[in-house]
């Protein structure tokens, strides 16, 4: 019998190693609900390509515990309610250790009650709204982490910048009826108030407006100083040609996607006198970012945008909780994310405050003769 | 007021206003003579745009040529429309053609989205970032063009009705389809040049405007809502209506525009219809019969 007791215990345990091994050799699921359709689908792309590449990255150098990485997208059309079936639909199948991203503010907002009730770390790269991280951490939502810096942080950064420059009095906002251009306004009027200042006027657009044509006769007969600018997309794209065409004259500020300008608008020199804040701009000069931006460069065959490199840097960060939280247990990863201390690529450290929120740089950005240039960071 | 700013604001206004007249022309001549509401009008523009979106990037057509190229397309899709479908609603219930013009209008937009994705599209031309200036007011060539392509299709589109046979037929059969095939009159190809020459308009309107907006397949959803109001102001079936209604709201969104909110202007729209049904439910011009 001993014999046969010993064959029967050694084949389960070779059973038993076997078994452990496949499990361990199953990857680690992100699941990532981001735009990939609809007005703002190329910042959709980007943040896919982003997140793909520091998953690349990350399985080129073994993987985590042991595993490789791998990252689901599904579409949310930058759509509250999309967003919520996309993540509910996640949740559902119990696959996915963490939730990234949700791209607009609206999408992110409506997420954060899905992944607080389900007990899975939601990592925000791009959405901007101030009120995520107000409704994270202490007292709030604890499975929320925002990278990427706030509207008010930036904003107010923005305002110091151009009241140091004598240009923050008469200031105009034009920006689309969501979470993110409300974010906007509220986020200026706060940093302007600080001053003793306030916006000269508001104007909201719908989104998906194809005709700014109105708007834009009304904002220049007040001659306004500044016009901030808080759209996007398809939107920017439209409003872009439709400034062009009304002659301009008034400086941008805010928001502007600088590097989303059309080519002969900007090479024209037309926009030049703009100032913007964002989170990030190619140009930058650190190690990390050159290196980044030639990988990209390479794998994509274009160059990158700030939605591009904040979903990289948010999926290290990621990672880097993964790591070090030694376990895929979203509890683990939502502890180990509160503990993180992440070099970033713009030299900064990045740390959670007790609102889950990261505190990175922001770029203060300008077009002068034709072209994008940095002019200075600030912390936020 | 400064009086360059008031100028600006009509100027835009009419623009806008024209605008609206291309989409809502063809919309209300289809329901002047066959008493069909296509609820699939905004696809046919927006398929308008798309096809004049791939003939310019794709194709390397020229701006002319692919105006006259997509017209002829929307013309023949038209037909087609009308033979396979609307021909079949004759007679029908009000009801009956509410829905499947409602249908197609889901099967168009769905299979745009399918077919292109929602992502927008921009369409270069030459004159992309051509401006012209009138009096200190600056606009867009492209939109001056829109413009001029609006005022020739509204002139031929009266003279096609008031001039000629073919559209006294037109005439005849949106006021008494019985009688005017007592007269000799063939209802059901006059119905199909009505619905040919609408679809026409919304191709041609698409084709015009897509150099102006993003090209996407729900840009049709905004101004088709907006060409129901003015049919519904100017006066059902009233083609003339429907033109001078659209100018007068485009005028008036604009001038507004200027003073109030976005929000508000947005409004104005269906405030003015919900208004005018109250008060003169025939339209501002009376019912056409009066294509």
């Amino acid at each position: 019998m001993k014999p046969l007791v010993r064959s029967v215990t050694g084949v389960l345990l070779t059973l038993a190693m076997l078994g452990a091994g496949a499990q361990t050799g199953a990857p680690i699921v992100i699941g990532a609900s981001i735009p990939l359709t609809g007005g703002v689908s190329t910042f959709g792309q980007h943040s896919r390509w982003g997140s793909e590449l520091a998953i690349a990255e990350a399985n080129a150098a073994g993987g985590v515990l042991g595993r490789k990485l791998e990252i689901d997208y599904q579409d949310n059309r930058c759509n509250p309610a999309e967003a919520v079936k996309s993540v509910t639909q996640m949740i559902a199948e119990k696959k996915y250790v963490a939730i990234f991203d949700g791209l607009c503010s609206s999408a992110a907002l409506a997420i954060m009650p899905l992944v607080e009730r389900a007990e899975i770390p939601f990592v925000v790269a791009n959405a901007s709204a101030t009120a995520i991280a107000e409704k994270s951490g202490v007292g709030g939502n604890k499975w929320t982490f925002k990278v990427n810096p706030t509207d008010a942080s930036m904003l107010d950064a923005l305002v110091a910048w151009l009241d140091k420059e004598g240009k923050a009095a008469n200031i105009a906002f034009l920006g689309e009826d969501t979470d993110f251009g409300r974010a906007g306004v509220a986020g200026l009027e706060a940093a302007l108030k600080k001053r003793n200042r306030a916006l000269a006027s508001v104007d909201f657009y719908q989104k998906g407006t194809a005709d700014f044509t109105t708007v834009f006769a009304k904002i220049k007969a007040k001659k306004p100083g500044l016009l901030a600018l808080y759209a996007i997309d398809a939107d920017f794209q439209n409003a872009m040609r439709q400034w062009y065409a009304a002659g301009g004259g008034i400086p941008l500020t805010g928001r502007v996607l600088v590097d989303q300008v059309p080519k002969a608008i900007m090479a024209s020199g037309f926009l030049d006198g703009t100032t913007s804040v964002q989170p990030y701009d190619p140009s930058i000069d650190t190690p990390g970012n050159k290196a980044f931006v030639e990988a990209f460069q390479k794998r994509f065959q274009t160059a990158p945008i700030l939605v591009s490199f904040e979903a990289y840097e948010t999926t290290r960060v990621l990672i880097d909780a993964i790591k070090r939280a030694g376990s895929t247990e979203p509890a683990a990863i939502r502890d180990a994310l509160t503990k993180t201390k992440y070099p970033s690529l713009l030299g900064n450290t990045i740390d959670f405050d007790d609102h889950n929120l990261a505190h990175n740089n922001a770029v203060i950005l300008g077009i002068r003769g034709g072209k994008v240039v940095v002019l200075g960071f600030s912390k936020t | 007021m400064d009086a360059a700013f008031f100028v600006q604001l009509l100027l835009n206004g009419l623009v806008l206003g024209v605008i609206y007249a291309l989409i809502a022309m063809g919309l209300s001549l289809i329901f002047g003579v066959l008493e069909i509401i296509n609820f699939a009008h905004g696809e046919f523009y927006m398929l308008g745009a798309m096809a004049a979106y791939f003939a310019v990037e794709r194709v390397h057509l020229g701006y002319w040529a692919t105006i006259v190229a997509v017209t002829i397309g929307a013309l023949c899709v038209g037909w087609v429309l009308y033979e396979a479908l609307l021909a079949r609603l004759a007679g029908s219930g009000f009801e009956r053609s509410i829905l499947v013009t409602l249908g197609l209008s889901m099967v168009l937009q769905n299979g745009a989205v399918f077919l292109f994705t929602t992502t927008p599209k921009m369409l270069q031309t030459a004159d992309t970032y051509s401006n012209v200036t009138i009096g200190g007011a600056r606009i867009a060539l492209l939109r001056v063009l829109a413009l001029g392509i609006g005022v020739v299709a509204y002139a031929g589109l009266h003279l096609m009705l008031h001039r000629t046979q073919v559209g006294r037929a037109m005439r005849g059969v949106a006021q008494n389809r019985d009688a005017a095939l007592m007269v000799g009159i063939d209802p059901r190809a006059v119905s199909r040049l009505a619905v040919v020459v609408g679809i026409g308009l919304s191709g041609l309107a698409g084709a015009a405007l897509a150099p102006v907006y993003a090209v996407h397949p729900l840009m049709g959803f905004a101004f088709v809502f907006k060409a129901f109001a003015i049919i519904i102001i100017g006066g059902l079936g009233n083609v003339s209506g429907a033109a001078v209604a659209a100018l007068a709201l485009g005028v008036l969104e604009s001038v507004m525009g200027g003073f109030l909110p976005q929000v508000v202007v947005d409004a104005l729209s269906f405030g003015a219809m919900i208004l005018v049904l109250l008060v003169r439910p025939q339209g501002l011009f009376g019912r056409g019969v009066r294509v």
